[in-house]
């Protein structure tokens, strides 16, 4: 009986030390979404854009994918990277990562969207599943980045836009890769550390190209004006802190 | 006696208690689920390794898809759109209605072979088998719904959690699984037992009358560059001239692509079952072979956009006609459409 035991033990002593890989670290992204310098507020905060129109942001939702942490020679993926951000729900504004090699990196590379193999593999789980509702049904395909709101030049139903960026098929592939170099982001064994970005709705509007409300309202398909907001938004992350280990 | 007595209840319990447990194990006749390639036939383009058919997933899928839940006001069902005896399409219908007898702008397709589609829809525009059901469910004129509210519904229902549990192993509903679960009905519905395929294969049940096969010849050199064997289409899109509905407006592929190039383009549909599946074209203009015949000789509008093929005018005498549609009528599938397996049986 004895020795059933110690074999038992010595089994699951095993196990547990394959599961705890020893020279990883756990990261936690803690993603803020902000309009300009301020935290966002969805549906009661009034902003300016650049165009200078006032307006209020009703939802803003965005997908994360494809993750990779890099420093000198050593490259991270994070295996099965999809993360759906919505400022209206807290949860999904924290991305934990498991299992990153111990070391100092200096890269982040992501993409701001949903990668073409996603996109005709059908019915997917998780943050991709189409309950969703990021997910066009005639039109095969995800919407990359939604931001919905209302603005009194909008000469629409409830003066109301609506940007639903999409589309994997060239000429109108609307995913963006996104570069954001780190200050070090040291991740060490068996510690939880912090990276935290900011993602700014206020870039959708202007740079490389101003966005006038009152003439663009409306962008619901791939295609052209989604490429040109796509465009605009590449450049809408950056990184808050880093480098310093946060504790938790 | 009297321990005799309960020796014999016991008996009786016990063994009625094995038979009907054993029925529970006789395989019932919707429940093979076994999915063929027929033999010559190209491998099917669906990736069946990622969406393991199973009786449970199989059986969950024929549920949803006889279901009016899957409506906003539980009024309309997949099978509303889409009846057996007809290929699985809206027969009798030119334009499909939905919720609130809502009529669409498309004559709704028949669902068969469809392991061997590239794309779905008459414009093409759903890429997977799997998300085509996306688009009956939330198109406002034909059930109107989303899927998280038929996902909080299905969550909610006591019948269906253990049907989910029992097909992938969680009972918590997701739209995933709601998607794979009528992908593997669909997919299950192949139709290759015609009298045509019985007679390609050699089989009994194939002789082919002398009209018939003078009609396979006409179509053959008339009709199979496009609606090509032995899926009777060759998954492309093309302009077959019909003139523009004026009410409608609707041209096709272009809606998709934005390319000049598609306007006017629709699906080539498959040919099988035709004869079961009128009305015909993209908006049931047609009632009749007659008429579809009627309109390949007659009645081609041209324009930049028409298929190569039309160009030069099809000539068929009335002789070769009534050959053509005695061929056409051979590519109905009896088995297929009276299989019990396909039928509605949870109401």
């Amino acid at each position: 009986m004895k020795r059933i035991l110690t074999v038992f033990l010595l089994v699951h002593c095993s196990i547990a030390f394959a599961q705890n890989k020893p020279n990883t670290g756990a990261l936690k992204i803690i993603v803020h979404t902000v309009f300009g310098k301020e935290q966002l507020q969805l549906q009661n905060r009034e902003y300016a854009n650049a165009h200078g129109d006032s307006l209020y942001i009703d939802e803003f939702r965005f997908y994360l994918s494809n993750l990779k942490f890099s420093t000198t020679g050593v490259s991270f993926w994070e295996p099965d990277s999809y993360h759906l951000v919505d400022a209206a729900d807290k949860d999904s504004r924290t991305i934990y990562i498991k299992n990153i090699p111990a070391g100092n990196y200096t890269t982040l590379d992501l993409m701001l969207g949903v990668d073409s193999m996603a996109n005709v593999s059908g019915a997917n789980e998780g943050d991709l599943d189409p309950v969703k509702a990021m997910y066009w049904a005639w039109n095969t395909g995800y919407i990359m980045a939604k931001l919905q709101g209302h603005s009194k030049v909008c000469k629409t139903l409830h003066h109301a836009f609506e940007f639903h960026i999409g589309g994997y098929l060239p000429p109108y592939n609307a995913v963006r890769n996104v570069r954001l170099p780190l200050q070090q982001v040291t991740i060490a064994a068996g510690k939880e550390n912090i990276l935290e970005i900011n993602a700014d709705a206020a870039a959708w509007f202007n740079d490389p190209e101003m966005i006038d409300l009152s003439k663009t309202n409306e962008v619901n398909m791939p295609g052209k004006d989604a490429m040109m907001i796509a465009d605009n938004y590449a450049d809408m992350l950056s990184v808050e802190t880093g480098g310093q280990d946060k504790q938790k | 006696m009297k321990i005799k007595r309960v020796i014999y209840f016991f008996v009786f319990v016990f063994g009625g208690f094995l038979l009907i447990a054993s029925l529970g194990f006789c395989p019932l006749p919707g429940d093979d689920v076994n999915f063929v390639v027929p033999p010559g036939w190209p491998q099917p383009n669906y990736d069946l390794s990622k969406n393991k058919l199973t009786e449970a997933g199989f059986k969950l899928g024929r549920r949803l898809f006889f279901d009016p839940v899957l409506s906003r006001d539980s009024s309309t069902s997949c099978a509303s759109c889409h009846t057996q005896f007809s290929g699985f399409t809206h027969v009798d219908h030119s334009l499909s209605h939905g919720i609130n007898g809502l009529k669409g702008t498309r004559n709704s397709l028949t669902l068969f072979n469809l392991a061997w589609g590239t794309s779905f829809m008459w414009d093409g525009g759903v890429n997977n088998l799997e998300v085509q059901p996306l688009n009956p469910i939330t198109n406002p004129v034909e059930m109107d719904n989303t899927l998280e509210s038929i996902v909080k519904k299905l969550n909610s229902s006591a019948l269906y959690k253990p049907l989910f549990y029992a097909a992938f192993g969680d009972s918590t509903v997701t739209g995933q699984h709601v998607l794979k679960a009528l992908a593997q009905f669909t997919v299950m519905l192949e139709s290759f037992n015609s009298k045509y395929d019985k007679y390609v294969r050699h089989e009994a049940g194939g002789e082919m009358s002398k009209e018939e096969l003078k009609g396979l010849k006409i179509f053959r050199k008339h009709c199979a560059s496009c609606h090509t064997e032995p899926l009777f289409t060759n998954n492309a899109f093309e302009n077959n001239g019909l003139p523009v509905d004026t009410e409608l407006n609707d041209y096709g592929r272009i809606r998709i692509t934005h390319d000049p190039n598609d306007s006017l383009k629709f699906k080539v549909p498959s040919l099988r079952n035709i004869a079961n599946s009128y009305p015909y074209m993209h908006d049931g203009r047609f009632g009749s072979l007659g008429q579809v015949l009627e309109h390949y000789t007659q009645g081609i509008v041209s324009s930049p956009t028409l298929a190569r093929q039309l160009r030069k005018k099809i000539r068929l005498s009335d002789g070769d006609k009534t050959d053509l549609i005695a061929f056409l009528k051979t590519l109905s599938d009896k088995q297929f459409l009276f299989d019990m397996r396909f039928r509605n049986y949870a109401y």
